[in-house]
Formats: C-alpha cells, structure tokens, sequence
C-alpha cells in the first residue's frame, strides 16, 4: 500500500512546489507528508462524512420508502413520495410562497441596500455610524428579530397599527400575522429588515474601487444621479452586486426560522414554506419519508439557483 | 479628507446648482432607515426595563418605566441563565473543534502531497451546497440511535461538520486558500532547520495563518451562538437547552410576560453586538470571502 502511494505521488509533476526538489530525499519526505497528511485530514474528514455526508445520502434513501420514523423496516416505495408532493396542496401553496420570498426578498433588500449604500458612497456625514446601524439588525439572531416584530404587529397594542390609526389609515389596521392575505408579506417585511444592512456593508466596500474620474466626467456631461448611478458606478461593481444577491438568493430557498418563530407557517398554510412543511412532515406528522423527499425538492431548487447563479456571473466576467 | 470632499462633489447634488436639496432629500432618507432600524432595538431595550404593570398599560411605549430587576428574573426564574451557560459551552467546544480540525485539514490540503487530495477537497466542498434541510431527518434518527439526543454533543458534532452552514467546509475551504497564499520557503527553512512536519504546521505556519484563523472564528461563533434550528430539533428536553430556542419557547408558551421574553433576548443579543463591534472587519471580511468560491 504505501509503495503504491508513493508511486502515484510521485507520477504526478508538480511544478508549483518545485523548492522541494532541491532536498536529495525528496522521497522519503514526501512519504512522511502522505502521512502526516492522512494524520491531519482524517479526524475533520471523518467527523463530517459521519454528521453531513452520510445523513445526506441517507436523505435520499429514505425519500424513496415510506419509513415513519419508528417502524423497524422501511418499504421501498420508488417515487412515489415525489409523485405525492405534486398532488400536495400544502406542498404548492409552500412552493409558490418559496418563490416569492425568494424573489422579493432577494430583489428588497439588494435595492435597498444599493441605494442606502450610494448615499452613504456619496459622501454623507457620519457614514460609518450610519453603516454600523444598518448592518445591526443583521447580526440578530433571527428569532430575536421574530420576537419584536411580533409585537410591532400586535393586532391591539403593536405599533404598526398604532401608526396606521394616527395617520388616518384606521381601515388598513388588522392582525398582520392572523391575517392570511398578509402572513408572508408581514414576515418578509422583518426579513427585509434583517437583511439589507448586509446588502450595504459589501456593496459601500466595493464602491471604494469606483474610479472617480469616470464619475466626474459623466457628470460634465450633464448625467444626473440617477443615471450616473445606473451606466457609470452600478457596472464598477457588478460582481460584488452578483455576489450578495447570490447570498439572498441561494439562502432564501431555504428560509425557516422567521417563519417559524413568526407565524409557524400559518394561519393554515397561508405562510407555508418547504423548509416549514419539511419539518412538520417529518417531525410533527412523523413521515419520514415523505418529509426527506421534501428535503431532497429543497436541495435541488438551492442548487438550481445557485448553478444559474454561477452562470450569471461567468457571463459578466 | 480631500478625496472625501472631492467625492461628494462630484457624487452629490445635480449639475444645474441646488446641491441643498439633494443633501437634504440624502439625510432624510438615511434619517428614515436609521430610524427603521432603531425602533425595534430601542423596543427591546425598553421592554426590558419595564414594569410588568406598565407593560400591560403601555406595551410598546417607549421608557415609560425603568427598573432592572427583569434581568434577574429573566436570568433565574425564566431560565436564562442555565440556557446562557448552555450556548456558551456549545459555542465554544464547537469553535475549538472547527477552528482544530480545519486548519489541520486545510494546512495538509494546501501543503502535503496525498493522492486523492482533490477528490477529498472537493468531498468537503460539496458540503456547502448542502442544506441544513436535506440532512436534517436521517442526522435526528442518527443521533438517537448514538444516544446524543438532548446532549450538547447533538448540537455540537452537527454543528463542526457543518449542518448549521458555518462548519468544516467553509473552514477547510478559507484555511486551505490561506495556506496556499503562505510562501512555501518558511516551512522548508524550517524543515532545514531540523523540525519535524507537525513543527512546521505549529510553529511556523498555524501562528502565521493566524488573521485566517480570526475571520473564521468570527464566522462561526456568530452563526453557532444565533443558531436555532439545530438546538430545536437535536435538544428536545430542557435541561441543554440554548438560548434561542429557550428564549422561543418562553416567547411562545401560556405565561406572556413580555418584559422577562424582552430581557431574555437581551442576554442573547448582547455579547453578538460586543462581539461584533469588536471584530466588525474580520467579520465582513469572512463574509465577503466566503462567498467568493
């Protein structure tokens, strides 16, 4: 076995790490590396194919048998877990309720964040302040961020309400969780509010690199700032902007603590997502089975996103 | 200062004149997200404070009352304190074990030859593509078959591997790319110098991968210390329960005292916020480089 390491170690050329060649013992160094190596690999390697690999892979057997968590055998049932979801009420309206969380929750904060972080670029006083404020709420745990915008929307005493009256918009006042016309939107208020912070702090980063010049010159031309901001800085910083939507993006595929904390996905299914319906699939109605094929739909549709993702930003390079 | 004023020139104001207007619709819009975000902080620093009596009069008023006895109650009485002591054993063990066995994998990665190092890198990559989600039912069974569940183990080994997104492949990905960036002339002086491959990694090349180190540190106690998920589904009884599920379990059952939920989340947020303004940059530094894959 080791012989045959060392041959296949030394098959392959390595010209980066051509110092190493000097030494007259290459050999016996680089077997001692192997096996340092394996001594330094193995523990991490082996603590994560125990708690992700293999729990991952067993995601995917056991999308494909009807286990309920408790049974001593598991019956092989093929796909029909799969064909199951597709006639799932609960599993479309959580799917429709994914995409939009995804879509605005993505494009909100990304917009907002821009355009928070242009002004702050545009020299404003006390931009640092400003930045460490907005980025706040992004650093809470989001089952602190749960909690108080459950009670801004407390339907009798919450703020929101309280606002609302004063204002005159008496009629627009309800119990903005227990309604099921405005359950998801309430919470993706709160998401969007934990959110664009992030959006601010990468994108004020990146605009530090815009060449100013080209800025000035646009502006003798008689560019206003809207469209200075549109043809001459926003393309400066294309690929940090690619980078933090694909952050939203790709996590919002996955979204449950908010929901979960907020409205538990209620009320019915009216703030239903995947990752909430997974859960309560597997652990409330304990299908197991059914429930990891919901797991294996919410891997697939990260991972689509994030490929189309990559392809995005390969296509701006 | 003279490139900062250049830029607002240039950045600010429109070519016909009235730069005031600008600058004032500016301030107003930042005035508005400033204070956006600080009403619901303030609200649940005030809540804190509150008198349970007031707090049934005046909910979401702001300091109508202060008193600081909610936090000892919080801490003794809503449990908080044993949830506190909790989070912190969890948060810590699982740095230790991330921070140990990431730059031990990332340093033999980047630095020894082994055949199948790129099958083994890209094993441990493929982990940051996988959802929580999709480990999450078999990891539940798999724990209770290894009777951890309910220990702070459950949330602890999960959490190292890299369930909660901030684990062993994000660490051995930044570690390996840091030790790349180190020259290799240090290790082989060194090794000219007679120390063996473990002195190597120790002496020279782990104290200088050290700003490494920090960022991912940063990275992971946040994301341990915030995680809810893990703990509400790997900690069922009471007894290792961490702060964001106590905290949701307090929020969420019969009893509404709203200012001890109020007090509670304060002892969670706090040291996030300390932390944070401690090590802002290395923070938004790991952020941002995560991300570039």
């Amino acid at each position: 076995m080791q012989t045959r390491t060392e041959g296949a170690a030394a098959q392959v050329p390595r010209q980066k790490r051509g110092v190493i060649g000097r030494f007259a013992n290459m050999s016996a160094l680089r077997r001692q590396q192997a096996y340092y190596a394996i001594l330094f690999i193995l523990p991490g390697l082996a603590v994560y194919l125990i708690f992700m690999v293999y729990p991952f892979l067993n995601t995917i057997y056991l999308s494909l048998t009807n286990w309920n968590g408790v049974a001593e055998t598991k019956d092989w049932v093929g796909l029909s877990n799969y064909a199951r979801m597709f006639g799932d009420g609960a599993v479309l309206k959580s799917f429709y309720n994914n995409v939009i969380w995804v879509i605005l929750g993505t494009i909100l904060p990304v917009v907002i964040g821009l355009f928070l972080a242009l002004i702050l670029w545009s020299g404003a006083r006390a931009s640092l302040l400003f930045r460490t404020l907005f980025f706040l709420p992004f650093i809470l745990p989001l089952v602190v961020v749960g909690i108080v915008w459950q009670w801004l929307y407390n339907p009798l005493f919450g703020p929101v309400n309280k606002i609302l009256d004063s204002v005159g918009l008496d009629q627009l006042s309800r119990g903005w969780l227990g309604d099921s016309n405005t359950a998801l939107y309430a919470v993706l208020v709160a998401g969007i509010w934990g959110t664009f912070g992030f959006v601010v702090v990468v994108l004020l980063a990146a605009l530090q690199n815009v060449d100013v010049s080209t800025v000035e010159a646009a502006m003798l031309d008689g560019a206003n700032w809207f469209q200075r901001a549109r043809h001459i800085i926003i393309p400066q910083i294309g690929p940090q902007l690619t980078m933090v939507t694909s952050i939203t993006l790709i996590g919002d595929f996955s979204v449950f603590d908010l929901i979960f904390v907020m409205t538990g996905g209620g009320p019915g299914h009216a703030s239903e997502v995947l990752a909430t319906y997974t859960y309560k699939a597997a652990f409330v109605q304990n299908q197991a089975g059914y429930g990891s094929a919901l797991a294996v739909l919410i891997t697939v549709l990260s991972f689509v996103s994030a490929v189309v993702f990559v392809r995005l930003r390969e296509r701006q390079r | 200062m003279r490139r900062g004023s250049q830029q607002q020139r240039i950045t600010s104001g429109t070519p016909n004149g009235t730069p005031w207007l600008g600058s004032v619709a500016k301030y107003l819009v930042l005035g508005i997200f400033a204070a956006l975000v600080l009403y619901p902080l303030l609200l649940i620093v005030s809540t804190s404070l509150k008198d349970p009596l007031d707090v049934t009069a005046n909910p979401f008023s702001l300091f109508t009352s202060v008193r600081f006895t909610n936090y000892l109650d919080a801490w003794t009485l809503g449990g908080f304190g044993g949830y506190f002591w909790n989070t912190i054993v969890v948060t810590v063990v699982t740095l230790i074990g991330v921070l140990t066995l990431s730059t031990l994998a990332g340093y033999a990665l980047a630095r020894f030859h082994l055949p199948g190092e790129s099958i083994i890198f890209f094993t441990f990559i493929l982990g940051l593509m996988i959802p929580f989600f999709s480990v999450m039912i078999p990891l539940f069974y798999e724990l209770r078959d290894l009777g951890l569940l309910g220990s702070k183990a459950a949330v602890i080994l999960p959490a190292i591997a890299g369930a909660h997104g901030f684990g062993l492949p994000l660490g051995v990905f930044l570690m390996r790319s840091f030790y790349m960036d180190l020259p290799e002339e240090l290790a082989d002086a060194a090794r000219v110098d007679g120390a063996g491959e473990f002195a190597v990694f120790w002496r020279v090349m782990l104290p200088l991968s050290a700003p490494g180190v920090a960022v991912l540190a940063v990275l992971v106690f946040f994301q341990t210390w915030n995680n809810f998920v893990l703990a509400l589904l790997y900690l069922p009884g009471t007894e290792n329960q961490m702060l964001a599920t106590g905290l949701y379990l307090f929020a969420s059952g019969r009893t509404q005292d709203t200012e001890l939920a109020a007090a509670g989340s304060l002892i969670m947020v706090l040291p996030v916020v300390i932390f944070f303004l401690m090590f802002q940059r290395q923070f938004i530094r790991g952020l941002t480089a995560g991300a570039f894959m």
